[in-house]
């Protein structure tokens, strides 16, 4: 066998061209399929994986897929808000030895674009979302007050933010001049990457984005004192007033004016886009699903990976596809392939008569043919490893792009 | 020693028969073949070295014979005892000069290459003023040269027969005698019997024993209607 392959190598050196055609041709075939395989399945991975870390979502009734690719990924909107009294009602149903953890959701809401960079999408939730995630702050700290941020590792990089720069929000209707303001926020960390939606995102406080909403905001001190020009309403009985549009929200939140931000309306009204819940016990999670699968039920609250089980199941009909075209490749291939070994054995057959005269065996014969077809498809196969290897290493960015 | 009795030998549509009574050649010594073209002094080569099957009689050389052996016997026994130069020299391209002196060692499971077969390729190249060439690849080389590694190669093994089918055919007068001369010292050497093929008859003074071989050729019915109707033309 060993002379086999000396001669066999040999002879694929020889003809060069011939070998490197036949190697690439082969290594192409054998690349495809099993780069389509490790990269689908590095997208059912990862997909997964973050559906499987989360095990339960809440929110409104309509499109289970919205609502699970947005509460996992930022990615589309629900179909309609919750609210905050949602998440009390977990709270009042987490008991001692059934806890459940509900985890405000506010994502409505964008960055400001910069040139040749797409804002970023801005997730109100609280403190306890960072720790559910396993998310770590690389540089500076976490938010902490009204108007604070933390920005993705992704973010950081594109929009070269640091600790103590400010991103302003992006209006979600930028012809609706009554509509809500941007807000300047503050950088107080950058995250760490997780390789996750996490580096593609801006968080911060919850009641940060109902301010964006509108919900809350602040502005100067309104008394029956104050310039007529400001108020619409101005009881000197009661003392109360009530001011007119001239008076301007603060668009951005200091430590001067923080004060002075307030909030309208029934806190247990304020919109959520979901929830996230984290039932600490098999108790409490079939106590929470047992109550919104009733059909009187405010919200829906679904397990996210059987959704995204669901999802792959349509998204990965697309694998048999591509299964069938790598075969019909390998088939027309493999033709080829016994095309060009017949007319190479043709070519060589005064090459084989030498051998035989001067006493090879049949067996030489055979394996002589054998092993350059052997060395060729094996190094097709280290090829065409290597080389799905580099692609999912460097495709794994561009496919994260993609999915979140 | 080669002893051939009664051989016959015939294709398969009867145009060509070949009939050796009887045919001795003593080890060590050499013999040169010579005749009209399609005599049949390549197929006789080929009959010694067991490429052809005989139609009968037997082939001996030394105590085998050769036509009583399987496929697989006779392959390795014309590799171990038969050692063959053609006219074309049939040297692979792909291999150097070295690789291409070392090729019997490399088709049958039975030979390997050792390091005394390396030792005794190389010295056989510098006997015959190749050791420069070794790696060298033999399709940059002269067709002297190229016949020279032919010898070699069919010297490797040491065999007990050398066959050499018209080796000169292509070459000079100078090289050609050259060439013959070379063979008869390293046959000489090793105690191996030469029979050569050649149509110059300059050559033919080297050599221990001629064999004329028309004399072994049996003409067909046909071949005697054609020569009769020719004789009746003139």
């Amino acid at each position: 066998m060993k002379n086999a392959l000396y001669l066999a190598w040999k002879s694929l050196l020889w003809q060069r061209g011939r070998s490197l055609t036949i190697l690439l041709s082969l290594a192409i075939t054998i690349w495809l399929p099993v780069t389509v395989r490790l990269v689908l399945d590095q997208f059912r991975r990862e997909i997964s994986e973050r559906a499987n870390a989360t095990p339960l979502v809440l929110g409104a009734k309509g499109s289970r897929i919205d609502l699970a690719l947005h509460a996992l990924y930022f990615d589309t909107l629900p179909p309609a808000d919750t609210n905050m009294a949602e998440v009390e009602s977990i709270d009042i149903l987490s008991t001692a030895n059934a806890a459940a953890y509900a985890i405000p959701l506010h994502v409505r809401y964008r960055t400001q674009s910069r040139p040749g960079i797409e804002g970023a999408v801005i997730v109100g939730t609280s403190p306890e979302y960072f720790e559910f995630r396993r998310l770590k702050v690389a540089e500076g700290q976490t938010i902490s007050l009204l108007g604070d941020c933390v920005v993705g590792s992704n973010v950081a990089t594109k929009m070269q933010l640091h600790p103590g720069d400010s991103i302003l929000s992006a209006p979600r209707n930028a012809f609706n001049l009554a509509g809500d303001y941007p807000l300047k926020m503050k950088v107080v960390g950058v995250m760490a990457q997780s390789h996750s939606p996490d580096d593609d995102a801006v968080f911060t406080d919850v009641r940060t984005t109902w301010v964006i909403d509108g919900i809350g905001h602040g502005h100067q001190e309104l008394n029956p004192q104050t310039d007529s020009q400001l108020l619409l309403k101005n009881d000197t009985g009661t003392g109360s007033v009530t001011a007119n549009a001239a008076v301007l929200p603060y668009t951005e939140i200091t430590e001067d004016n923080i004060d002075s931000f307030h909030f309208h309306g029934e806190p247990a009204s304020f919109p959520l886009t979901a929830i996230l819940i984290e039932p600490e016990t098999e108790k409490s999670r079939t106590q929470i699903l047992g109550r919104y699968s009733s059909s009187l039920a405010t919200a829906q609250c679904l397990k996210p990976p059987e959704v995204i089980e669901e999802l792959l199941s349509i998204v990965f009909r697309i694998e048999q596809l591509a299964w069938v075209c790598s075969i019909a490749a390998g088939v027309v291939t493999c033709l080829l392939l016994g095309l060009v070994v017949n007319l190479s054995m043709r070519l060589r057959e005064s090459e084989m008569q030498t051998m035989f005269r001067l006493g090879c065996s049949r067996t030489t014969i055979a394996m002589l043919h054998g092993s350059e077809i052997l060395l060729l498809l094996c190094s097709a196969s280290v090829l065409a490893g290597v080389a799905a290897l580099l692609t999912l290493q460097f495709a794994a960015s561009v496919l994260r792009s993609l999915l979140f | 020693m080669i002893a051939i009795n009664q051989l016959t030998f015939s294709y398969r549509d009867e145009t060509f028969r070949l009939r050796i009574p009887v045919l001795t050649l003593e080890s060590g010594r050499s013999a040169v073949i010579v005749g009209p073209s399609g005599s049949g002094k390549t197929t006789f080569l080929n009959l010694i070295a067991g490429i052809l099957p005989s139609s009968g009689g037997e082939i001996r050389v030394g105590h085998t014979d050769v036509h009583r052996l399987t496929d697989n016997d006779r392959r390795l026994f014309r590799l171990l005892n038969v050692g063959q130069v053609f006219q074309d020299f049939q040297l692979i391209d792909y291999l150097n000069v070295l690789d291409n002196v070392l090729l019997p060692c490399r088709i049958h499971p039975s030979v390997t290459v050792t390091k005394i077969l390396r030792e005794r390729a190389s010295l056989l190249l510098q006997s015959l003023e190749m050791s420069s060439f070794e790696r060298r690849s033999v399709t940059c080389l002269s067709q002297g040269e190229r016949q020279r590694v032919a010898i070699c190669r069919a010297l490797l093994l040491s065999p007990q027969v050398v066959l050499a089918d018209e080796p000169t055919g292509n070459l000079d007068p100078v090289n050609a005698e050259r060439i013959v001369r070379l063979l008869r010292t390293e046959t000489r050497r090793s105690g191996a019997t030469l029979i050569m093929v050649t149509h110059d008859h300059s050559l033919l003074p080297q050599f221990d024993q001629i064999i004329p071989f028309e004399q072994f050729l049996e003409r067909t019915a046909a071949d005697k209607n054609d020569l009769q109707v020719a004789e009746g033309d003139t």
